[in-house]
């Protein structure tokens, strides 16, 4: 159990894995996976030019 | 086997492909662009193959080069993220390979920037040689708007936004075709739609299944050779002409495309790594 780090909502681990991105189901902050055993997680990185397909 | 999975954040595709992976009983090495650092006197790397699914096209061009440089094999290679990460080149490929497109033209200043786009006649595209998802396109309805972007993008912007990269703009009724090509057949197609002239999936548009039909598997199969073969997305416009490739895009998204087409992206792709990767096994 962690914390979404902009809203503070609690984050249950789910099925995801790390690195993944999500959104917080309360603020809908973009968040990234950074440990999976126990969860932890970050802001998402913010887009850069470089960015794409 | 084992691949070595090139990555920075996980989005919906890369947990498709690590699953479909899984599911092949394939050994994933994860490697995290922002923790990967080569050295090159010393880069020994125990993979079969690399399929490279970053998001920063800067660290997948230079990985790719360096892991290429080091023996290994990778999907897509350094020469096909090369050309399809930049328009320009994309456009010169397309162009030696016969693949029709709309009419580009090139300028390094934005005075010769303009002459080619009165030349041209309005509506034109500029777009920047290096970006996706559809960031910083402007469609130039005349002069005045051509003369103030042009001098935004000269003051305001890093240098190779003065690589003024001009698209005669193409009217394509609200829709344009993404096609996914892999080796050498198209696999699937989407339209995406949008009231906006700018019709990625990543600024709103609506994907909607595209019938392959034996025109769109060429011209789509064609634009892929040209850049150098692999696992692409091609950006095609419908025209009263026939069809036009607008763009290639070599770490292609596939999320909306999926169910819309019924065609499972993720198998197919992690078919021909596997497969790229046997291949090149055997040669070695």
């Amino acid at each position: 159990m962690t914390e979404c780090p902009v809203c503070g909502l609690k984050l249950e681990q789910n099925s995801l894995i790390k690195n993944e991105l999500f959104s917080c189901p309360d603020c809908g902050a973009e968040l990234e996976v950074t440990e999976i055993n126990p969860l932890e997680v970050k802001e998402a990185p913010k887009e850069e030019e470089d960015w794409g397909e | 086997m084992k691949i070595g999975f090139l990555h920075s954040v996980i989005r919906p595709e890369e947990k498709y492909l690590i699953e479909e992976f899984k599911k092949r009983g394939a050994e994933i090495v994860m490697i995290d662009d922002r923790n990967l650092t080569f050295n090159l006197d010393k880069n020994n790397f125990d993979f079969d193959i690399v399929l490279e699914r970053c998001i920063n096209h800067s660290r997948a061009l230079h990985s790719l080069r360096l892991f290429e440089a080091a023996g290994i094999k990778c999907v897509n290679s350094y020469k096909v993220a090369t050309v399809c990460g930049d328009k320009l080149l994309t456009s010169v490929a397309l162009k030696e390979h016969g693949v029709p497109q709309p009419e580009v033209r090139i300028a390094f200043t934005e005075e010769s920037a303009l002459k080619e786009i009165e030349e041209m006649g309005y509506p034109v595209v500029l777009k920047p040689a290096v970006g996706s998802w559809g960031r910083l396109l402007s469609k130039v309805n005349d002069k005045d708007a051509a003369e103030a972007i042009l001098e935004h993008k000269t003051v305001l912007g890093s240098y190779h936004h003065s690589v003024f990269y001009i698209q005669k703009y193409i009217e394509k009724n609200k829709r344009d075709i993404r096609a996914f090509v892999i080796g050498d057949k198209c696999i699937c197609a989407i339209y995406r739609t949008s009231d906006h002239w700018v019709t990625n999936t990543a600024r709103g548009g609506v994907a909607t299944n595209c019938p392959v039909t034996p025109e769109l598997n060429d011209i789509a199969v064609k634009a892929a050779k040209a850049v150098g073969d692999g696992i692409l997305a091609i950006d095609i416009f419908e025209t009263p002409k026939g069809f036009l490739v607008n763009e290639v895009n070599y770490t292609m998204e596939f999320r909306n495309s999926i169910k819309t087409t019924g065609v499972n992206i993720p198998e197919k792709i992690v078919d021909y790594v596997i497969k790229a990767a046997k291949e090149n096994g055997k040669q070695n």
